[in-house]
């Protein structure tokens, strides 16, 4: 909570182990507020929290844990080597052939004597994800990891996300970028005005595609019969345009229009996209909560 | 410790390299530099002149410098983010202060101990002194820097809780106020016959950090003043200077503990 302001409220996030989970939701929605909750950052006003079981603010939890902030800024007079060792010192960790390895794996082998200030947005990002991977993380928390980078530095840093599920590691994501959330995430919570309105298996809450028909010649009376489904309809002039779930009939609808010489011009699939989801779940649509309780943990 | 050494490790690299403090310092050795070329201007003895200027160029500098490197160094930890990184590792909020302020007052000793050094070389080869007039000056320089470890203690409590413009303000004027807190208790002490102005007087000389007393160039200046027993002193003036710099740690770190960064 930010003063008398309730940023997030009775918030039960389920996060599997060795998933990538992906946290949305839009500007102010509380996801921010939350990660820095799970990492004992800013504390609640009220209540508890647990992250791997054990009570927030633990520090045994942040030798398992790590934290990449939204646009991190570091030591710009660090070299690339100096920050990993900076932060392994925090761990205890003096290991130079560990910080040469990671290093290498974030493809910033090469440049580890340049300082901060010399790298690229991506390669600070980069540098960031070696950081978070000093102590062999069980659980990472990467806010916006993608925020602000263009298309290569962007594919790099997917790629890591997901070599780090390979690993077995937990990924935990607060992302805007729906159409990357959707491909590297095997789940998601949508959290909007504090409250957590969507949760679950992305193939669970992306079911339910909708298909698209299009006919020309088509009389009022086959017009008002799909008006009648669960479809979103325009008619003008004989032209059906209908907007139909994939689960409704749409073979009787297809026969009705034929029947009465009506021309079937297209018959479109489309699958559902998170994008769609998230537009539903924040725009105030009745019947958008469908969250599911439990702790954070893995 | 580990954290705390890492943290003020870290802290003095990036104070060494931040331009406005290294401006401040070259503008301070040069003022140093420029001050044996002053005494041909007073009739009074030339070394005592030259002592004089030097030590309020050197308290003046530092001073700037403990304020400015230290009102900073909290908020642009948040506002950059970097804290997050390091409170998500296995720190807590007290050794990442402590790192701070160690940091600081590293930082401190490098540019208050450069420019005491270039102080005594310049006496010696205008003046040529003996040695024991060189450890006066040595001695001095020591104290200023407890003092100025105390002014970087006072910025840093304020920095866990108010903006640096708010905290410079404070922390200047605090250290004004305590370099004269000794003339004013005696001035209000000895005019004012009120009782209560004399327990308010009293009560401000106890509460705020009384800076004056890092303060010795008299003795080193006028040969007719002297501290009766200098060991003593000396060790009280940095026992208090210490005693001082712990009280205002405990009370940043209970604000800051507490505080949503």
């Amino acid at each position: 909570m930010h003063g008398k302001v309730n940023v997030v409220d009775n918030l039960n996030l389920e996060v599997e182990e060795g998933e990538i989970f992906g946290f949305l939701g839009p500007n102010g929605a509380g996801k921010t507020t939350t990660i820095k909750m799970l990492l004992g950052i800013i504390y609640p006003t009220s209540g508890e929290g647990y992250v791997l079981g054990r009570e927030i603010g633990d520090m045994n939890v942040h030798k398992v844990i790590s934290y990449l902030p939204e646009r991190p800024y570091y030591y710009e007079h660090m070299t690339g080597m100096e920050i990993l060792r900076f932060y392994g010192s925090l761990f205890h960790i003096r290991d130079e052939a560990k910080f040469e390895s990671l290093l290498e794996k974030v493809n910033l082998a090469g440049d580890k004597s340049k300082t901060i200030s010399q790298y690229s947005k991506g390669m600070q990002q980069r540098i960031g994800l070696a950081q978070s991977l000093l102590n062999d993380p069980k659980l990472l928390f990467l806010d916006e990891p993608t925020g602000g980078l263009d298309p290569i530095a962007h594919t790099e840093i997917r790629d890591l996300i997901l070599q780090f599920r390979d690993e077995g590691r937990t990924v935990f994501i607060s992302s805007h970028e729906l159409s990357e959330v959707e491909r590297i995430c095997d789940r998601v919570a949508i959290i909007d005005k504090g409250k957590i309105k969507q949760q679950g298996r992305l193939e669970d809450l992306l079911s339910g595609g909708r298909i698209e028909i299009i006919a020309d010649g088509v009389s009022q009376e086959v017009a008002d019969k799909a008006k009648s489904t669960d479809a979103i309809t325009s008619f003008h002039n004989g032209r059906l345009i209908v907007d139909m779930p994939e689960t409704t009939d749409v073979n009787a609808l297809l026969d009705s229009i034929r029947s009465k010489n009506g021309k079937v011009i297209s018959v479109v699939p489309r699958r559902r996209r998170l994008e769609d989801l998230f537009i539903e779940t924040v725009s105030d649509k009745p019947g958008a909560d469908r969250s599911a309780g439990a702790e954070v943990g893995s | 410790m580990n954290a705390v050494f890492s943290i003020a490790n870290t802290t003095v690299g990036e104070a060494i390299r931040r331009r406005v403090l290294l401006i401040i310092l070259m503008i301070g050795v040069l003022l140093l530099s420029i001050v044996p070329s002053l005494g041909v201007l007073s009739a009074r003895s030339e070394s005592s002149v030259m002592i004089a200027t030097m030590f309020f160029v050197l308290r003046f500098t530092s001073a700037l410098i403990a304020i400015i490197l230290t009102v900073y160094m909290i908020p642009n930890e948040i506002e950059r983010r970097t804290i997050y990184t390091i409170l998500s590792k296995p720190v807590q909020r007290w050794q990442f202060l402590l790192g701070k302020f160690f940091g600081a007052v590293l930082a401190l000793a490098m540019m208050i101990g450069l420019m005491s050094l270039v102080m005594i070389v310049l006496f010696w080869v205008f003046r040529h002194p003996d040695i024991g007039k060189l450890f006066e000056l040595g001695r001095q320089a020591l104290l200023y820097f407890v003092e100025m470890s105390l002014l970087a203690a006072v910025a840093i409590f304020f920095s866990t809780f108010t903006t640096p413009l708010v905290n410079f303000f404070i922390s200047i004027g605090l250290w004004l106020v305590g370099t004269v807190l000794n003339p004013l208790y005696e001035t209000i002490s000895q005019n004012n016959s009120n009782p209560i102005m004399q327990k308010v007087a009293q009560f401000a000389t106890t509460l705020l950090p009384n800076f004056e007393n890092f303060d010795t160039k008299n003795p080193i200046i006028n040969p007719g003043s002297m501290i009766r027993n200098e060991t003593v002193y000396y060790l009280q003036v940095t026992g208090y200077g210490l005693l001082y710099i712990t009280i205002l740690l405990i009370g940043g770190i209970l604000i800051f503990d507490r505080r949503e960064v």
